[in-house]
């Protein structure tokens, strides 16, 4: 027996450090949608530990389901599909999750989707209640990923550039922890940066060719500044600091995706990915479609998304897939 | 009373399905494929997940990923099917399957963990407690077999089934079920991020 409003979407998330689970329906409605945040588990450490994040997720991997159908007032009988993120992410994160779904799925017999960590960013945007339609351009930037991708319809995307070393909002957490900020980075750059003056320094973006991104560079400048300005000087500086480096990154980025964007005469542009949440890129781009503040970091509600258009591998078939950590 | 148990904390992933006594199946392999094996014991024994009664897991010590992926199936399973499980020491299992007998799970970084006192302990093969003859079993007996039996140890051939922590054993050496969201595995060793950590 199905509940009311039709089959519902599982979507189980845990490839880097939230171990998430959502319910979606097949039309893109989002029933519930639980993110267990690692954040401040990992804070300690300046970044993602992959071994304490796997222990995390283990332990969170059930009850964020079951906060799940709670939320969505659902039992397992509503579900018509299970949806995992297969890769790419951390290997041993993403074992966690992919072991959980497919034992929830063999156990009732249900299909399993393995869904694709880059694909779910993207269909954050095809969710209710104000769903993008492809064509258009997107950025994904996160702690992982800065890829700027043709996306074509619901089930192709050309990948035009990407980074070719730290991601983008890798480079915001390097960045708040040589400012002597917390963990994670980006968001604590963003705050601290409405306070300064994003002109006070002239941080360069290395220009590589094509449609890439690199921004081992920029970390080394905004190194040298601090380490110029000595401990006193820098409590002072540290607002223009951020505010400059912040503004190093989205002017890299926004000036990329409009390259993009004309390269693949695509009139419509759309951001995705933790560094989307970050409120001088957003401005940056008015023209641009931003998947919505609670989408943006790692969820499940975009794993669910993204299984509507991702084939499902029926029993038994499923049984003895794999993740994969990169492509 | 159907007991489905595995063990996903060696190189060898096993599990077997069992019916108060009586072993119906016993199969192994990988961790990744855990649930292959599952599913056809089940299918040999004509039954179904939902016939499963009560969950026996390995809770380790042994590969922190394999511990995981076999916990993480038996929570799945337990969501779904809302059946309790007890977790079981992947060195007791090897020590049922092999009394009088010393487990030895490879530990990695040229350790192994084994039982001390009736105790899990990361030790280092050279500070096992070893006399004239005394049997290991495991694999890492087998992988130190040479340094094992320097010191006058006895490690059963390769592919004696002892150095297998079978789950016919979980199944035996299960205590009262409870709930398996309850169940951790056995690390034994903090994430090495937290050495540096204060
Ligand atoms: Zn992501």
């Amino acid at each position: 027996m199905e509940g009311p409003g039709g089959p519902l979407i599982l979507g189980i998330e845990t490839s880097c450090d939230e171990t998430a689970a959502a319910l979606v329906t097949d039309e893109g409605e989002i029933r519930s949608s639980v993110v267990s945040s690692q954040a401040e588990l990992h804070a300690r450490y300046g970044g993602v530990v992959p071994e304490v994040a796997s222990r995390r997720h283990l332990e969170l991997v059930t009850p964020v389901i079951r906060e799940a159908l709670a939320e969505a007032n659902a039992s397992l009988e509503d579900v018509d599909r299970v949806a995992v993120t297969r890769g790419p992410g951390l290997i041993g994160a993403l074992l966690v999750g992919l072991a959980a779904a497919k034992a929830v799925a063999w156990s009732r017999r249900l299909p399993l989707v393995p869904v694709d960590h880059l694909d779910g960013h993207v269909a954050s945007l095809y969710l209710e209640p104000d769903p993008l339609e492809p064509p258009f351009l997107c950025l994904l930037a996160s702690g992982g990923h800065t890829m700027l991708l043709d996306v074509r319809s619901y089930t192709e995307r050309e990948l035009l550039g990407s980074t070719l070393d730290d991601a983008a909002g890798e480079a915001f957490d390097k960045g708040a922890r040589l400012l002597g900020l917390g963990y994670p980075g980006g968001r604590e750059i963003d705050r601290l940066a409405g306070e300064g003056d994003a002109s006070a320094y002239d941080f360069p973006v290395a220009r590589v060719p094509g449609l890439d991104f690199s921004f081992s560079g920029l970390k080394t400048a905004l190194l040298y500044a601090v380490r110029d300005l000595g401990e006193e000087e820098l409590d002072a500086r540290r607002a223009d600091l951020a505010a400059s480096f912040q503004h190093a990154i989205v002017r890299a980025l926004v000036e990329r995706v409009r390259e993009a964007a004309t390269q693949a005469g695509r009139d419509r542009i759309a951001i995705v990915g933790g560094v989307a949440a970050n409120s001088a890129l957003r401005a940056a781009l008015p023209e641009a479609t931003a998947a919505p503040l609670a989408l943006c970091t790692d969820n499940a509600a975009m794993i669910a998304s993204a299984a509507r258009w991702t084939e499902a591998v029926p029993y038994p078939r499923y049984l003895a897939l794999d993740a994969y950590a990169s492509r | 009373m159907l007991t489905l148990a595995f063990d996903t904390a060696t190189a060898v992933a096993t599990s077997a399905l069992v019916d108060g006594e009586e072993v119906l199946g016993e199969r192994v392999s990988r961790a990744q494929t855990l649930l292959e094996d599952v599913d056809a014991l089940l299918r040999q024994a004509g039954a179904h997940p939902t016939d499963v009664d009560r969950l026996a897991v390995g809770l380790g010590p042994g590969s922190f990923t394999g511990v995981r992926i076999g916990l993480a199936v038996a929570r799945g399973l337990a969501l779904s099917l809302g059946v309790p499980g007890s977790g079981v020491s992947t060195l007791a299992a090897l020590a049922a399957g092999a009394p009088d007998a010393l487990p030895v799970v490879d530990a990695k970084r040229r350790e192994v963990f084994t039982l001390l006192r009736g105790e899990p302990r990361v030790l280092t093969p050279q500070e096992l407690a070893l006399t004239e003859g005394t049997l290991c079993v495991g694999d890492g007996a087998r992988r130190y077999r040479t340094q094992l039996e320097e010191r006058g140890a006895v490690v059963p051939p390769d592919d004696d089934e002892r150095h297998l922590p079978r789950a016919r054993f979980h199944a035996q050496l299960a205590g009262e079920p409870g709930s398996v969201d309850e169940l951790e595995p056995l690390y034994l060793r903090v994430p090495d991020a937290d050495r540096n950590v204060g």
